[in-house]
């Protein structure tokens, strides 16, 4: 169509105008939205904070909204000094089996997830489809028999069952990503250094692993969360207040002192703060990992 | 290089875990579960036996009441049981018939100046088992008490209870004080609108006060108390009973209703007496320790209180239950003999002068519960005099019952219990309430008594079993490819393709397939992992789907559950992405907001929304109701007006038809984790084909429905699918928050199953019950396969 006369010139560029506002108008609704769905997001955690640093009598009488009149740092103490339970000792329990299990998930699923990629061997194909179904094998039918396992190892209040499985597989997952990201790898390399007479190991450590460190840590990341996060591993397996982790030893200190929400508070806060950091810091690895995963 | 720092990470970490070198000590783990104020008490006494025994160390662990025995079974099951446990009358059986205590009766023989005589003959015995002595007594506790206010009396022109009231099922005002339920009235105070400000009388727990009348006027809730077979509960005399002591609930109002004072006031009722909510308040002697704590002479907020026991009823007849405890030995210790010399210094004449002292626990010991410090005389500090007439708890004993004492008593105890919610709450009536729950409890008995007798499980079957999976799974990787004939480099790569992937392969083997096969072998089975297993064939799938009134009920919640909470959520997912893929301002930071939530820790969100939900102060509410309670937003409180019968404002977690849309609505708020993934779907959409749309002058639906859509759809597959294996086995928030309560409203399956498996051990039924979610969830995911038609692979396309 021919923008030929000034009348239609005008009309035109009228329209274009009320089309620009118009999508202005729409892109402010949209920043509406989005605020005030992010702030409600952030109340449960806003609640939560002023909570810590109120006194159980100002809970009782005020309003659940206001930030605290009479600012106190007693919860917090009373919490880490608690003679029952430590969460000095839940922290470092977290920390110690978090490390230790992704350690291993990063060293086991990297070598599985590199045979996968770059090997030919027989039974491949559906070696693999054995691997995707255990990606999608929900926990419970394991949970009773591993239980029964590791009574008899007398590993039950230990460690154990909730770190050396990670190094046996380190979970479907984690070697689906990682074959995708091998497989993306050029394949120049290996074959040079293979003409070289490298074998299959020193490519793997020597070349493959290097370029993969951003992999690596999306995969670290992912899973040092996870298991963070894990309650149901420490609840079955862990017993003694000394072994407990953070999320389980919340729960247990919440469940001798239910009714003082001015202590469970401070609490959670604690439990959370270790997360908020390693988020901070693992950031760009999230969104990364996610779009690694190519879904497509 | 960053691998450096891992490794030193590492050998941190393991170097954190090896037990440091400690000198030749003996170690003995002690359990209670007495709460903070009383451990106080039991670590005086641990102390002093510190000293008196250098070479052994105590250990005190907490485990909360709630889960305690249950605890200690298991711990056994796993081979991880303490020395030393606090144990309960009701309980020790289930341990005792395991073979997981140690008879105390050689050790009785051996300690010169010991003689077991000078205990309650009755709690002696309360405690044995086929002649054995299994937990030494330290302490018994009538829960016949009755603390009063005596200010509320003077007030009121009362005169003090001198014991000589009694009861019946109506106020008889000519006999004044005497009169239990006239006192009740009268210190009771309500405001203008009917509404009750001040209860005359609350129980430590709704059933004590029902039980407080049932146990005199009924009778015992079995036909015999040490093998019972039938249960009575329901009778028409019980039934009048738990009405009557509702009715003081819920019509009268002289009585808190439990919901308010869990839900409501997020109190207890002992707390409810220290701050003069409540003008009586009836327990065991245990509670002292707190209100001492908060009622100190002297300070703000005493005033002067004593105890009296609970009035006879009207013909005079008296009967109480009882708490009580003791000190066990578990059989796996590798120290008895020093456990019972801790044993008997708890539960002997050390501790129980240390407990007599805090007031916590009238000894077990006669002798020691006629003097001081228990019977406060002119030795005694004046903070420990009160309260001042203890008397009773020795007067009490010669009423008191143990109830019935068979060890599979407390599973059907806990199941006719569990119906008995709605009672409280005013919702349903004594008798239907009783009739459900002993309909279920008796069923549980006669299958228990039936299954005594059951033959021993074959476990070469097993081998067999793993034999016919391995090799089943071998061939039919194999044999598509046996006739491939590899070139020598190929083998090699092969070869070492396999070390390469051998975590995997192990893993595989170890801690998948091998439990699978043992899961379904146990599922024929029943075994509680510490006696033989015992072959049940098919029977564990029989009781699920007929025997198990939970078993439907549970699955009814996950289903509803999952039906609403998946699709609300993904859509939730889908809307943000789709707001957050404009070019909008400050986009990370809005990613950001959104996904925090479904990192936080889950029992952190938990009591978080747990208060969120609190029907009065909690932020829902006061969003829903405003500041005042007379609020309407968005017209939701007329909404869910038909949920709250008082007006009041919605009780969520207290109230069975909103419990589950409570946590329903608290799922969502952790959408943001859908919503990273399909952002980042979105984001690949290559741009061209917007530029191809637009030229083809498409708007901004069709853009989606043709562009945006299908390509979006594998992640959409992916989150669906995800999201429905995801909340099949939801667990923590009902575990954290509810348990599965109230009523059985949010019994998730995951719960009912670990409940079945850890905490009732009957790990045979749990593994069938797993086979079953693991089925269902098969089913559901092959079907969202085969109906994936709708999902667009570009890839395939070509």
């Amino acid at each position: 169509m021919s923008v030929s006369t000034p009348d239609a010139a005008q009309a035109a560029a009228a329209s274009a105008r009320r089309a620009e506002r118009a999508e202005a108008a729409g892109r402010w609704f949209i920043a509406v939205l989005l605020v005030v769905g992010a702030l409600a997001m952030l109340v449960p955690f806003y609640v939560m904070l002023a909570m810590s640093f109120k006194t159980m009598s100002e809970i009782d009488r005020t309003s659940v909204w206001a930030w605290p009149v009479e600012f106190t740092w007693e919860n917090f103490r009373l919490v880490l000094t608690n003679p029952n339970v430590s969460f000095v000792k839940f922290l470092r329990n977290s920390t110690v089996i978090a490390v230790i299990s992704t350690a291993g998930v990063i060293v086991s699923s990297s070598l599985v997830a590199y045979a996968f990629a770059r090997l030919k061997f027989r039974g491949r194909n559906r070696l693999f489809v054995l691997l995707l179904s255990t990606m999608m094998l929900p926990g419970i039918v394991t949970m009773i028999p591993t239980f029964v396992l590791y009574k008899y190892l007398y590993w039950i209040d230990t460690f154990m069952p909730l770190t050396v499985p990670a190094w046996f597989g380190g979970g479907a997952y984690n070697i689906f990503l990682l074959r995708q990201f091998f497989m993306g790898l050029p394949r120049e390399l290996d074959e040079a250094a293979l003409i070289d007479g490298a074998s299959h190991a020193t490519i793997f450590w020597r070349i493959v692993m290097p370029l993969s460190g951003p992999a690596l840590a999306t995969v670290g990341v992912f899973s040092f969360i996870y298991n963070w996060r894990d309650f149901m591993g420490p609840l079955l397996y862990l017993n003694s207040p000394e072994k407990q982790t953070l999320e389980l030893g919340l729960r247990t200190y919440s469940a001798l002192n239910g009714e003082r929400w001015d202590l469970v508070m401070a609490a959670s806060v604690l439990v959370m703060i270790p997360l908020l950091v390693i988020f901070a810091v693992g950031q760009k690895y999230f969104v990364k990992g996610i779009a690694m995963s190519g879904l497509k | 290089m960053p691998w450096r720092w891992l490794i030193l990470t590492l050998l941190l970490c393991v170097a954190c875990v090896a037990p440091a070198q400690e000198p030749k000590k003996v170690t003995l783990r002690l359990t209670s579960w007495d709460g903070d104020e009383s451990l106080r008490v039991l670590r005086k006494s641990i102390a002093r036996f510190e000293e008196r025994y250098p070479h052994i160390e105590v250990r005190l662990e907490n485990i909360d009441w709630s889960l305690y025995f249950q605890k200690i079974l298991t711990q056994y099951a796993a081979n991880v049981a303490p020395d030393v446990a606090m144990m309960g009358f009701q309980n020790f059986q289930s341990l005792a018939k395991r073979g997981a205590l140690l008879p105390l009766n050689e050790f009785f023989d051996e300690t010169p100046g010991f003689d077991i005589n000078e205990y309650y003959k009755e709690i002696v015995d309360a405690h044995s088992f086929h002649g054995n002595v299994y937990v030494l007594p330290r302490d018994i506790a009538p829960i016949s008490l009755i603390y009063y206010n005596k200010r509320m009396f003077d007030e009121a022109g009362i005169p003090y209870p001198d014991g000589t009231w009694t009861w019946d099922f109506k106020v008889r005002p000519e006999l004044r004080e005497k009169d239990f339920l006239w006192v009740v009235r009268e210190l009771t105070k309500k405001d203008g609108g009917g509404k009750t400000t001040r209860w005359g009388y609350a129980p430590g727990w709704p059933q004590l006060l029902a039980d407080s009348f049932a146990l005199p006027y009924a009778g015992d809730p079995v036909d015999n108390l040490e093998a019972p077979t039938k249960i009575l509960a329901n009778s028409e005399k019980h039934a009048e009973a738990y009405q009557f002591a509702a009715d003081l609930m819920n019509k009268e109002k002289w009585v808190p209703n439990n919901a308010e004072v869990v839900n409501v006031l997020q109190t207890n009722t002992r707390a409810m007496f220290t701050s003069q909510r409540v003008a009586m308040f009836q327990s065991g002697i245990w509670e002292v320790p707190n209100i001492r704590k908060v009622l100190e002479p002297g300070k703000t907020g005493f005033f002067d209180y004593d105890i009296t026991w609970f009035p006879a009823f009207r013909d005079g007849s008296r009967r109480y239950s009882t708490g009580g405890s003791g000190y066990c030995i578990l059989s796996s210790t590798k120290h008895p003999k020093e456990a019972w010399l801790l044993t008997q210094w708890m539960a002997g004449p050390e501790g129980m002068k240390d407990l007599a002292e805090s007031g916590l626990a009238q000894p077990a010991i006669r002798g020691l519960s006629l003097r001081e410090p228990w019977i406060p005389g002119p030795n005694t500090p004046e903070p420990m005099q009160y309260p001042k007439n203890r008397i009773v708890t020795d007067t009490s004993v010669p009423h008191v019952t143990f109830g019935p004492t068979a060890d599979y008593w407390p599973e059907v105890r806990d199941l006719v219990n569990a119906r008995l919610d709605g009672l409280w709450n005013g919702e349903t009536t004594a008798k239907a309430a009783l009739d459900r729950g002993v309909a279920e409890g008796q069923a549980r008995m006669d299958a228990i008594l039936v299954e005594q007798h059951l033959p021993p499980f074959n476990w070469w079957i097993g081998l067999a079993l793993g034999a016919v999976v391995i090799g089943g799974m071998l061939f039919w990787v194999y044999w598509p490819e046996r006739h491939v004939k590899a070139t020598l480099r190929e083998k090699q790569e092969s070869r070492t393709a396999y070390w390469f992937i051998s975590p995997f392969l192990i893993g595989l083997v170890v801690f998948t397939l091998g439990p699978m096969v043992l899961s379904l072998l146990m599922s024929f089975a029943d075994w509680d992992v510490i006696l033989p297993a015992r072959w049940r064939g098919m029977q564990n799938y029989q009781e699920a789907f007929s025997g198990d009134p939970r078993f439907w009920v549970s699955l009814r919640v996950t289903f509803v559950y999952t039906f609403f909470a998946v699709p609300l959520g993904v859509l939730g997912s889908l809307g943000l992405a789709l707001l957050l893929n404009q070019k909008v301002r400050g986009m990370p930071l809005y990613r950001t907001c959104y996904y925090l939530p479904s990192l936080a820790s889950v029992v952190a969100a938990s009591l978080i929304w747990r208060r969120l939900f609190q029907p009065e102060g909690g932020l829902v509410n006061t969003v829903i109701y405003g500041a005042d309670g007379k609020g309407d937003f968005l017209g939701l409180a007329t909404f869910l007006g038909r949920y709250s019968p008082t007006g009041e404002p919605v009780n969520w977690l207290g109230n069975e038809a909103t419990a589950l849309p409570a946590l329903i609505i608290m799922s969502l708020w952790g959408i943001g984790g859908g919503m990273v993934i399909l952002l980042a779907g979105l984001q690949a959409i290559p741009q061209h084909y917007y530029e191809a749309a637009l030229l083809d002058g498409a708007g901004t639906w069709k853009k989606f429905r043709n562009v945006t859509f299908p390509l979006l759809t594998p992640s959409l597959f992916f989150v669906l699918i995800t999201g429905v294996i995801g909340s099949f086995q939801v667990f923590t928030q009902a575990f954290v928050i509810t348990a599965g309560g109230p009523g059985d409203s949010t019994r998730f399956f995951m719960l009912h199953l670990y409940n079945q498996a850890f905490t009732s051990l009957r790990m045979g039924y749990a593994s069938a019950l797993a086979w079953v979610l693991f089925v269902i969830i098969l089913f559901f995911t092959m079907v969202q396969f085969k109906m994936s038609k709708w999902v667009y692979y570009e890839s395939e396309v070509k």
